[in-house]
């Protein structure tokens, strides 16, 4: 009988997920690049021990082991590297990956990353998780800091008309409650799109040529001459007649991490012709 | 004479084994000769290959003494017109556009008809009694209708030359011997040349002036309806026994399968 | 009450009234928008520098004409299929042609091309030729195509380029992937005049092409063999008709993607009202068709304003539950 019982109990620790070990996380895998760039900037680097292949920065980065991709992350690269902590936003793509991780017994940290509150919530929440909240606290000041900067410099300024291009064909813009969104307007421009009802819209090019934006931000990929012939015809349009469409790198804008100060500046260069 | 079509040394193989060796025939204008035999003997092979639908793997064929593989589809279709079984058609066509399909080989290809080709084809419709269904689609129509549609188109070919297989299967009694009064009218009017694949013996008997037995996809016999249908040929032919006697009120022969003994 | 056969001159009527809807179609559409735009102000005196004429005849107007001219363009190919594979719902994209475009134009896009770039459309074009082939080849045995060995090899055809397409979203980064969705549901973005006359002037040559078959295409419904014995060169007229309904979804799906509906619900419908008799069967559902892409493309433009909606969406929202009413109602006469 108390055989029996000890069979049924060791069965039953044996199915149970392993205990989440408490105190610090020394052995974190991050799935998305914003991610990486953070917790490098809390100083938290070293603990890294997995990266989705598009974390690219800061250069350190580069040499993390990879475990699959920001849309589609491996289950078994990812378990292989016995984390303690996976951090990842959620992508078109990886939520069954994240969900099978989190099966597995592992702590999963979920951040968005689709507005500026988010982002300074999101580097809250993994210094917290990382146990370096002064670190995290100063990581947001600077982010603030540097956001502050950019608009002080166009403070003053007339604020352009600004249309960002993110898709050829279809013609995709960034529409309003989008980050790129905020930090166009804190770049001092006034995005023509925010009031599309949605944060990627496909826009016709009469809409282009009703909207009359100054400078045309293209960030799509394989930009140079696309925008060129998109817009060409358009010769009413303020931006198409002074020759003021600007191609940006993806990269730079899309990111949703510490740099975002720095994207703002882009954006601002950009907007204001400097 | 040269005949109206001939056939000289036919053979066909669908390549599971010959389904016609060595077949010869020939049908002289204002002539009607029917095809008769058991299933699988291969009297639709014959007509198709008659039509130019097929080339025989040997012998070939000659329509008003042209070879047919030299002659071009529109040429043998303005002198040749042949009536199926029955039309497989998935499109709503009325019966009177299928019957001026019958004109299209005499027109140019986008040419729409013309007064005469309308009256030709109403023509041959009122011959077969189907002038008052021109504007229903054919696929409407009952099995009957349909297959007098598909006569009326041949009819509206204007062929010279003209091969009917198995036109009576939907029809019923008026109308089969109907077709074949039709017929017979048309080749003793205009000369057509008929050849007509038939599984009513009795109706051969009436209206075929010659005959021809196939079997196992040769001629077994040829000649009139007299010294064809005779019961030892058609019980080899058919196997069944059968008992074949005189139509009092024609003088034609009638053929009556025999039942098995009880 | 339909006549009972086709005469010239109502194949003249039939063809003028829909080319008259074509024109005021074409004409609502150009003055309709998300975008407010005066004709009188466009065409005032010095008009050309206002946003009115850039809205209305550098954005507006050249979309609004290769509407028409790619639906045109896949209702004459959806006639002309449903004539050759004798299935009356039989639509143009199923037989691989357009998927074998999008593949090429999906691989140019991940080969680093620009989507609005001409190197794509061309890549597509050539992708759909590439398919003719193989297909026509494939389903070709014994010297003759059969329309069940072309629907067959086309469908699996079909099958292999969707899976081709599903591959590259898989790999591609994500801004790419927004691109090969283009080509899945659609697009029809402006884009300049001389595209828009060449499209037009390649989609008359090929439905000409066809309508010189139109009368064989009548004969060929009759049954392969029946067809013959009426004079028809089968297996020519088959490969010319196969040939250049294929190169006009070919071409219509290279300048905007894969638009579903129009090749299978305008022929459908035009059929019911008109007939079948290809000589006017074609033509119409060149007009038809036309007309019908313009206002789904409105739709299109207008339902979501500012955003748009892909018109693939609109021509299967618009088509799909009439196509159902449609083929009850043709259920409940027996002329299905």
């Amino acid at each position: 009988m108390r055989l029996g019982a000890l069979l049924v109990a060791s069965a039953l620790i044996a199915c149970a997920p392993p205990p989440s070990r408490a105190g610090r996380p020394e052995r974190v895998v991050s799935l998305a690049p914003s991610l990486t760039e953070a917790i490098y900037a809390l100083g938290a680097g070293d603990r890294l021990v997995g990266a989705c292949a598009q974390c690219d920065h800061p250069d350190a980065a580069k040499a993390l082991p990879r475990v699959g991709g920001y849309l589609a992350p491996s289950v078994e690269l990812v378990l292989a590297a016995r984390p303690d902590l996976v951090v990842v936003v959620p992508s078109p793509g990886n939520r069954e990956a994240v969900r099978a991780v989190e099966r597995a017994g592992v702590r999963v940290l979920v951040l968005q990353d689709r507005t500026l509150a988010d982002l300074r919530a999101g580097i809250s929440a993994l210094a917290t998780a990382l146990e370096v909240p002064d670190a995290g606290e100063r990581l947001v000041g600077e982010v603030d800091a540097g956001l502050a900067a950019v608009r002080a410099r166009v403070n003053g300024q007339a604020r352009p008309r600004v249309l960002l291009v993110v898709g050829h064909r279809p013609l995709i813009v960034a529409g309003g409650g989008t980050l790129q969104d905020e930090l166009l307007t804190i770049a001092g421009g006034t995005n023509v799109a925010a009031d599309a009802g949605a944060a990627w819209p496909a826009f016709s090019v009469e809409m282009v040529a009703a909207r009359a934006p100054d400078v045309i931000l293209d960030a799509a990929m394989g930009s140079e001459k696309g925008s060129r012939t998109l817009f060409q015809e358009l010769t009413g349009v303020p931006a198409v007649q002074k020759g003021r469409i600007v191609t940006l790198d993806p990269d730079v804008i899309f990111r949703a991490g510490p740099r975002v100060p720095e994207a703002a500046g882009v954006l601002a260069a950009a907007i204001h012709g400097r | 004479m040269t005949p109206a079509i001939a056939g000289e040394g036919l053979a066909y193989d669908y390549g599971r084994g010959a389904v016609l060796d060595g077949v010869n025939l020939a049908v002289a204008a204002g002539e009607i000769v029917g095809v008769i035999g058991p299933n699988g003997s291969g009297k639709t092979t014959l007509v198709r290959l008659l039509a130019g639908v097929i080339r025989p793997g040997a012998g070939h064929v000659m329509l008003e003494g042209t070879r047919l593989d030299a002659l071009a589809r529109r040429d043998i279709a303005r002198r040749l017109a042949v009536v199926p079984q029955d039309s497989a058609l998935e499109f709503p066509f009325t019966a009177l556009e299928v019957v001026l399909m019958g004109r299209a080989p005499h027109l140019p290809p986008l040419a729409f008809p013309r007064a005469r080709d309308l009256d030709i084809a109403r023509a041959a419709m009122a011959r077969l009694e189907v002038a008052a269904v021109e504007d229903r689609a054919l696929v409407q129509l009952s099995g009957g209708e349909r297959q007098r549609v598909l006569l009326a188109r041949a009819l509206a070919q204007e062929p010279r030359v003209l091969l009917l297989d198995e036109p009576t299967t939907h029809l019923d009694l008026r109308h089969q011997t109907g077709i074949y009064d039709t017929v017979r009218a048309l080749t003793r009017a205009s000369g057509v040349a008929v050849l007509s694949v038939l599984h009513d013996l009795n109706l051969a008997a009436l209206y075929c002036d010659r005959l021809l037995l196939l079997a196992a996809g040769r001629v077994v016999a040829h000649g009139t309806p007299a010294e064809v249908l005779r019961a030892p040929l058609l019980s080899e032919a058919y196997g069944v026994p059968v008992h074949v006697g005189t139509n009092a009120a024609t003088g034609t022969p009638i053929v009556l399968p025999l039942p098995a003994p009880s | 009450m339909r006549p009972a056969h086709l005469t010239a001159r109502r194949l003249a009527t039939s063809l003028l009234v829909l080319a008259a809807a074509l024109a005021v179609t074409l004409l609502a559409a150009t003055l309709i928008g998300p975008a407010p735009a005066s004709l009188r102000v466009a065409l005032a005196p010095g008009g050309e520098a206002t946003p009115d004429y850039a809205i209305l005849f550098r954005a507006r107007l050249p979309r609004v004409l290769l509407a028409a001219v790619v639906g045109g363009s896949l209702a004459a190919a959806g006639a002309a299929l449903q004539a050759l594979l004798l299935n009356p719902i039989a639509e143009p994209h199923l037989l691989g042609i357009s998927a074998g475009a999008a593949v090429a134009g999906v691989i140019a896009i991940v080969a680093g091309a620009d989507a609005a770039s001409a190197v794509v459309p061309l890549a597509a074009f050539l992708g759909a030729l590439g398919m003719i082939t193989f297909v026509y080849l494939g389903a070709r045995a014994a010297g003759r195509a059969s329309p069940h060995a072309i629907l067959l090899v086309g469908v699996v055809c079909n099958a292999l380029a969707a899976a081709a397409i599903m591959l590259a979203n898989a790999i591609v980064s994500y801004t790419q992937a927004q691109g090969i969705l283009f080509w899945i549901m659609g697009s029809l973005s402006t884009q300049g005049y001389a595209l828009v006359a060449v499209a037009a002037a390649y989609a008359l040559v090929g439905v000409a092409w066809i309508v010189r078959h139109a009368q064989d295409l009548n004969l060929l419904a009759l049954g392969e063999e029946s067809a013959l014995e009426l004079g028809v060169e089968v297996e020519r007229t088959r490969r010319a008709v196969f040939v250049a309904a294929s190169l006009l979804v070919g071409a219509a799906v290279a300048v905007s993607g894969m638009i579903g509906f129009v090749g299978l619900i305008v022929p459908h419908l035009l059929r019911l009202a008109a007939g079948t008799d290809h000589r006017l069967l074609v033509p119409a559902s060149f007009l038809g068709g036309a007309t019908f892409l313009v206002v789904a493309d409105t739709v299109a433009r207008t339902a979501l304003a500012p955003a748009e909606l892909p018109v693939g969406v609109v021509t299967a929202l618009l088509g799909g539950p009439f196509f159902i009413w449609l083929l009850r109602r043709s259920l409940v006469r027996g002329m299905a």
